[in-house]
């Protein structure tokens, strides 16, 4: 299962691309990243402290860590689906009890010069272990009982995520079980069904479910205005950075929101806005360019793939960078409540960057691999 | 649970999923991002940038240098200093309503001001002044308040320590009433202002001098425009429109002589509260000056226990902060003056019309057929009208005033209420009963010079019985004399006794006499203003002379000085106490020299005679001015 050496034929298979348009996104988030951390005009420090330098070396090393996995057979990780959900599992707890608290949520594991975000490797473990489930199933969800083992499965992280509390992660935690089910191919009865369960559920989840401060977060979406300088804060300096940011931008590191601080959090959930202010429409339509050609690529290796578990990794992981950048997107466009999810690859953040390098390297192993599997 | 996961053949099955769904997902979800993001920054791009710049930019006021008062050997009279003041910028606190009065308790702490009144500041500065400036909640700081407001400041964002200016005032207390001080806007007046410019946090001339010069003072305030950051930091100035400091006021007012007056009335009042001095320029209404006792420390308004001492003066029951050279009292004998110009106006007198005087009651026959008294207060035996001026003879100005009906003695008029008419008008032209338009913001009064129509309009209504309202023949008698319902306030005896001196001209009197601008430059030389009075100058020689005469031989000889002859009329008013008792107002009008008149000097006390105490303090200041001031 393992292969010790690879063939020069499956090195050839490697994407390149993909790991190009990864980087230049990167690269264009460690630009905003310099430019919302630092004063206007100044220089770049070298120190472990300044963001750029912290957010380039987690590059680096999720870079490693990428071609490390794609030289990893990724049925291994099939293999050991439910020892990494369990894992997983228990981290989350874990994290409930001796987690970092910070602006009220339990989100980190304090490892001194890092701060582990179990969370973000939650999504992967659950992109693996339903990808494992729906193909020793048979590869598709016809069956009832495989659907609703699929969910219950999701439930956990789920839960464990969503009280920590972080509705932006649980929403994509959702996403990912629902991008898997649309395309394994669940029968629409089975989906209709489900559907109305959930729409019965709705108000049990308003009720005991969801903290006051993301209902006013809701409310704040549908009218920014109604209360400024609270909740509303954020989003409108967002909006105000954006739109007056116009087709060209005021120039990098020349916007007077992110530079005279009135845009919070500019390097993390607002990163988009720095952008959108500084370079404008044109700069949105590049990164969004980017992202286009990234979901792409890994579009183009759930086609490769042999056998049905790569393609659901694939998709699993489309849905996940999907999802998380329009959610990111929309909260700063204010059409989405503030939900805290970063901006794939452009946010600064060690976490979220080495997920996505990891999950960047399953899907070359899935393209690197493909022939192998390659069913008749 | 799961088959075959040893070998993982299960896995391995064809791939079948339905990957349009997920292109087609991508597809709609950034076509919403790509439309929001042109409607944000293509189609309404123009809000964002208008809302960004308000955000940045804010316009600050920079305050002009005030003007200042010069007297009129040019001894400045106001010095513009600085002083420490706590302010808050309510944008700037936490939205929090718990933190901020946290912050309200810190303050508390420092500033001695209870937080529930920052709260309450804070809170109708937001909703009725501005959201974004910034409020001044405590002035005048200690040092020590200061202090440790400057080392608190770091930690209470939104709070700051300012330095403001404010004015100390040179002169000493006798100018107290004449500069005025400053003090806060409220919020109608900032209403008024803000279009000229003015912020809400400047003070304002609240009276006197500060307040009438008020436009010409403060200057034209200059503008900042100022980019902050999302703290309230200031970055840079963007532009920067300079200030234009105001414009000086120099006065007609002798700082020396207005002390020394203040210290001769301060020794010479005796039994009297309340003391007011004039003294003007009897040709052109230019007041050297004016003195007004009790008077305060106008310093006190900015200084740093400003409320108990304001609160001390207006509980104290002689009203310091009145200027009593503007309020009426009765004027009494003062007033024969415009009985006999009435009366030589009106033919019903000349120089030479005698009566006899010859006991200290006069009976006379009433209306009703009753015997009634006059009292005089000597006998004055066979006088004319120059000599009844000399010595304030009451039964003669009654003769000439209302005169003894049932004696052929017809008074001013062809009857009681004409006669009180015919004496309303002279009275009314020589400025009494209506305010002088002195150039100060102060409580002036008008007086009273009452007629039948008066009394009639004033006292209709519940509280009056049909009596009271009913015009006698006493009114008029008392009215000839200055007494009754007549009131004057010493500004106007003043002016009045100068329209007697200077030949007729009614002056208008005025304590401002040019304007420069800060370089020095002439802005405006303030003219005489006058009218003219309607008594002929041959009936007004009578009407000195008599006063020469009262000075030389007859009831102010307690004026007369050594070497220039002078003029004078002196008043003993009497009214009725609150007590009950009967008390008398001392006066003394009068002008030097006899010859040229140059100046008028009018002294009220409220309590004494007029020829005792009122009498020397006029001698001393007209003696003081004819050595020391003449040459000026």
């Amino acid at each position: 299962m393992f292969r010790g050496t690879q063939t020069p034929q499956e090195w050839a298979r490697f994407d390149y691309l993909l790991v190009l348009i990864a980087l230049a996104l990167v690269a264009y988030g460690l630009i905003l990243i310099h430019s919302g951390s630092t004063e206007s005009g100044e220089g770049l420090k070298i120190s472990f402290n300044s963001p750029v330098i912290r957010q380039g070396i987690f590059a680096i090393g999720s870079l490693v860590a990428m071609i490390i996995l794609s030289r990893l057979d990724y049925h291994a990780l099939l293999h050991y689906a439910w020892w990494i959900y369990g894992i997983t599992i228990f981290l989350l707890i874990l994290l409930l009890i001796i987690g970092q608290t910070d602006f009220g949520s339990t989100r980190w594991f304090d490892l001194g010069i890092f701060q582990l975000q179990p969370s973000e490797f939650a999504k992967i473990s659950l992109i693996i272990i339903l990808a494992r489930l729906i193909s020793d199933r048979g590869g598709d969800l016809k069956s009832l009982k495989t659907l609703l083992f699929s969910l219950l499965l999701s439930i956990p992280p789920l839960f464990l995520v969503f009280i920590q509390p972080d509705l932006g992660t649980s929403i994509i935690f959702i996403t990912i079980w629902a991008g898997l089910v649309f395309v394994a191919g669940a029968t629409r009865r089975h989906l209709i069904i489900l559907g109305a369960f959930f729409l019965a559920l709705i108000p049990f989840i308003w009720t005991f479910g969801v903290e006051d401060y993301q209902i006013e977060r809701i409310s704040v979406v549908l009218n920014a205005e109604e209360d400024p300088l609270d909740s509303g804060y954020n989003p409108i300096q967002a909006q105000i950075a954006i739109g007056s940011g116009g087709l060209f931008g005021k120039g990098l590191f020349e916007g007077e929101q992110t530079q005279l601080n009135f845009l919070k959090v500019p390097t993390k959930d607002f990163i988009f806005s720095v952008l959108g202010e500084e370079l404008g429409f044109l700069g949105a339509v590049l990164l969004l360019g980017l992202f286009l050609l990234l979901l792409w690529r890994i579009l183009r290796a759930a086609q490769f793939s042999g056998d049905t578990s790569g393609q659901l990794l694939a998709v699993g992981i489309v849905t996940m960078i999907l999802f998380q950048l329009f959610i990111n997107i929309a909260v700063n466009l204010g059409i989405f409540p503030v939900t805290g999810l970063p901006l794939p690859f452009v946010s600064a953040g060690g976490s979220s960057l080495l997920t996505l390098f990891i999950s960047l390297g399953i899907v070359q192993s899935v393209v690197i691999h493909h022939r192998a599997y390659r069913q008749n | 649970m799961f088959r075959n996961t040893k070998s993982g053949t299960a896995l391995r099955n064809r791939p079948r999923g339905n990957l349009r769904i997920l292109w087609l997902a991508i597809i709609i979800l950034f076509a919403v991002l790509l439309i929001r993001l042109i409607d944000m920054q293509i189609i309404n791009r123009g809000d964002f940038v208008e809302k960004a710049q308000n955000n940045r930019i804010i316009q600050t006021n920079l305050p002009a240098i005030r003007g200042l008062i010069y007297d009129r050997s040019g001894n400045p009279l106001v010095e513009n200093t600085v002083s420490f003041s706590a302010s808050i910028t309510p944008s700037l606190l936490p939205v929090d309503e718990q933190k901020r009065y946290r912050l309200y308790l810190q303050l508390e702490k420092i500033l001695d001001l209870p937080a529930i009144e920052i709260a309450k500041q804070i809170e109708e500065f937001e909703k009725k002044i501005s959201q974004s400036g910034t409020l001044i909640i405590a002035r005048n700081l200690s040092h020590e308040k200061a202090l440790m407001l400057e080392q608190s400041t770091p930690d209470l964002i939104g709070v700051a320590l300012e330095m403001a200016a404010q004015r100390t005032y040179l002169g000493g207390s006798s100018l107290s009433h004449i500069l005025g001080y400053m003090g806060a806007q409220t919020e109608i007046e900032w209403e008024e202002r803000k279009t000229q410019g003015y912020g809400f946090n400047e003070l304002v001339g609240k009276t006197g001098l500060e307040a009438f010069y008020e436009n010409i003072l403060h200057g034209t305030p200059g503008k900042a425009i100022t980019e902050i950051n999302a703290y309230g930091s200031k970055i840079q100035i963007l532009d920067e429109i300079a200030p234009l400091p105001g414009q000086n006021i120099h006065l007609s007012i002798d700082l020396k002589l207005q002390n020394h007056i203040a210290e001769l009335l301060e020794q010479g009042r005796g039994e009297a509260n309340i003391a007011a001095a004039v003294v003007m320029d009897a040709n052109t209404g230019e007041i050297l000056a004016l003195v007004s006792l009790p008077n305060y420390d106008n310093n006190i308004f900015s200084s740093v226990n400003r409320d108990e001492e304001y609160k001390k003066l207006i509980n104290d029951p002689n009203l310091p902060l009145l200027n009593w050279s503007l309020n009426p009292a009765a004027p009494g004998s003062t007033f024969k003056l415009v009985t006999a110009a009435a009366a030589l106006e009106e033919g019903r007198a000349t120089a030479e019309t005698s009566y006899n005087v010859d006991s200290l009651a006069h009976e006379f026959l009433g209306f009703d057929g009753r015997t009634y008294q006059f009292f005089d207060w000597r006998i004055h035996g066979l006088i004319n009208l120059t000599e009844a001026i000399a010595w304030s003879s009451n039964i003669y100005f009654y003769m000439l005033s209302c005169g003894f009906p049932r004696e052929e003695l017809p008074g001013l008029g062809d009857d009681v209420e004409q006669s009180a008419v015919t004496l309303s008008y002279y009275a009314r032209r020589f400025g009494l009963g209506s305010k002088t338009g002195i150039d100060l913001v102060a409580s002036e009064s008008p007086g009273l010079i009452p007629t039948p129509e008066w009394k009639r309009r004033s006292r209709t209504g519940p509280n009056f019985a049909a009596t009271e309202r009913e015009w006698y023949y006493a009114d008029t008698c008392f009215m000839g004399i200055g007494q009754g319902d007549v009131t004057a306030t010493p500004l106007q005896i003043a002016i009045m006794t100068a329209a007697i001196a200077n030949n007729g001209k009614l002056l208008t009197p005025r304590i401002a006499t040019k304007i420069t601008d800060a370089e020095g430059n002439l802005i405006e030389q303030k003219p005489t203003v006058s009218t003219k009075i309607p008594v002929s100058q041959k009936n007004l020689e009578v009407i000195r002379e008599g006063m020469r005469q009262a000075v030389e031989n007859g009831s102010a000889t307690l004026a007369k000085i050594e070497g220039t002859q002078t003029a004078g009329k002196t008043g003993t008013a009497e009214f009725i106490a609150s007590d009950g008792t009967t008390k008398e107002h001392a006066w003394f009008t009068g002008f030097a020299p006899f010859d040229s008149p140059e100046i008028v000097v009018t002294i009220y006390l409220d309590l004494g005679q007029g020829s005792l105490k009122a009498s020397p303090i006029a001698a001393e200041i007209m003696r003081y001015y004819l050595s020391k001031m003449r040459d000026k």
